[in-house]
């Protein structure tokens, strides 16, 4: 009833209030970790990609002008710091292409393995041998509950490539899933 | 069917968006299309794993860290002060070296570059300078006449005194020597009348014989003032 707004947050952090940066971390920290245990596979990458958002959003925090939620843009950066890091992990991996990934070892670390149900880590196990702008667009869709406009806007793409990249995307998962299962 | 409709088809059909006639190919495709219909099921596994999925615990990380707040610059000390004290210096120098200029007269504000003065201007401050000069030297023979003036009535002045002065002086010297003339000519007249009447005296005296009772006379008496 009393919380306050990420406008009023963001207004407040970047005045100097720490502890209104420290609220919308809070409020936001949780999605922004799990994006990126389902985007990297891993917890720690997934804990360095979400400090490095949060740094990239901090700083700029000051030309976030209000327009569309404060959601769809903080996914944006997050995006984009994820591109970053896929690029310094794998350097010549195409974003369209597929990673090299034994299908009969488990791409999850073994922290995820442990702590998600048996198909939710068979999920974020599939997950992790689509070409990283399909996984974006399941992630976005599925998990981040975002609308095609809004995934086309954060991921630099028109709405009928995110749908193709979506329609793509679930096939492989099929195929990826059926042979888990087998 | 292209695979971009189908996946446009798709598309609406997650997004609940479906019109009458895409629900009917939708629903075809489904029953036609065995790989359509494994995608449709594929989503709706996801789409109830990810509602039903629990969120890993967000570890302890270094939130300090990104928080990178810098005390505000002042606005002395922004670089926007000295970029606009740099833009007016230059707009200063743009002026004095393009001749810049504003002029107010008759209530009238004209600005131009250059020093472009009109004819009627330079006439009027050419007999600005000539009444100036005439007014300076007015002034100054007006000095000049006055000078003249006085120094001719103290010259004036001196002369006649000093004529007055001289001539009285003469006029004193002239009496005196007129006197002195007199006086001599007066005393000359006594010694000579003295004279003649000693002669006479003599005479009558030589005549009568008698000379020798005539009281000897000293020689200064005898001598003529004359001889």
């Amino acid at each position: 009833m009393f919380s306050k707004s990420d406008e009023q947050l963001i207004a407040k952090a970047i005045a100097g209030n720490k502890k209104a940066w420290f609220g919308l971390i809070s409020r936001h920290e949780k999605a922004i970790y799990n994006y990126g245990v389902r985007m990297t596979g891993n917890c720690d990458d997934a804990k360095d990609l979400m400090q490095e958002i949060f740094v990239s959003v901090y700083r700029n925090l000051a030309s976030y002008q209000g327009k569309g939620a404060f959601k769809g843009w903080l996914f944006k950066i997050a995006h984009y710091r994820c591109i970053e890091f896929y690029r310094r992990k794998k350097p010549h991996v195409s974003l369209d292409d597929a990673p090299e990934v034994d299908a009969n070892v488990d791409s999850l670390s073994p922290e995820i393995e442990l702590q998600c149900e048996r198909a939710q880590s068979d999920l974020m196990n599939a997950m992790q041998q689509l070409p990283v702008n399909q996984r974006a667009v399941v992630e976005l869709k599925f998990f981040g509950q975002f609308t095609f406009e809004e995934i086309a806007d954060q991921l630099g793409v028109s709405a009928n490539t995110a749908k193709s990249r979506l329609y793509t995307a679930l096939g492989k998962l099929r195929t990826v899933l059926e042979v888990e299962y087998v | 069917m292209s695979e971009q409709h189908k996946a446009q088809l798709f598309a609406a059909w997650l997004n609940d968006d479906l019109s009458a006639e895409q629900q009917v190919q939708f629903e075809r495709y489904c029953i036609e299309d065995k790989d359509f219909a494994q995608r449709v099921e594929q989503a709706t596994q996801i789409t109830m794993l990810a509602e039903n999925s629990h969120d890993l615990p967000v570890p302890d990380w270094n939130k300090d860290a990104s928080f990178e707040h810098s005390p505000p610059v002042r606005w002395w000390q922004s670089q926007g002060l000295s970029a606009a004290s740099f833009a007016c210096s230059l707009f200063a120098i743009m002026l004095v070296v393009s001749g810049f200029n504003i002029n107010v007269s008759n209530g009238r504000v004209s600005m131009g570059f250059g020093e472009q003065i009109s004819e009627q201007q330079i006439n009027e401050l050419v007999q600005q300078k000539i009444d100036d000069y005439q007014q300076t030297n007015q002034a100054m023979f007006a000095q000049y006449v006055d000078a003249i003036q006085s120094q001719q009535q103290q010259s004036g002045a001196q002369l006649t005194e000093y004529l007055l002065t001289s001539s009285r002086t003469e006029r004193r010297e002239d009496f005196a020597e007129l006197i002195k003339f007199i006086n001599e000519q007066r005393s000359d007249d006594q010694v000579f009348y003295a004279r003649q009447l000693n002669n006479l005296q003599q005479e009558i005296y030589a005549q009568n014989g008698l000379r020798s009772s005539i009281p000897a006379m000293g020689p200064t008496d005898a001598q003529l003032p004359n001889e």
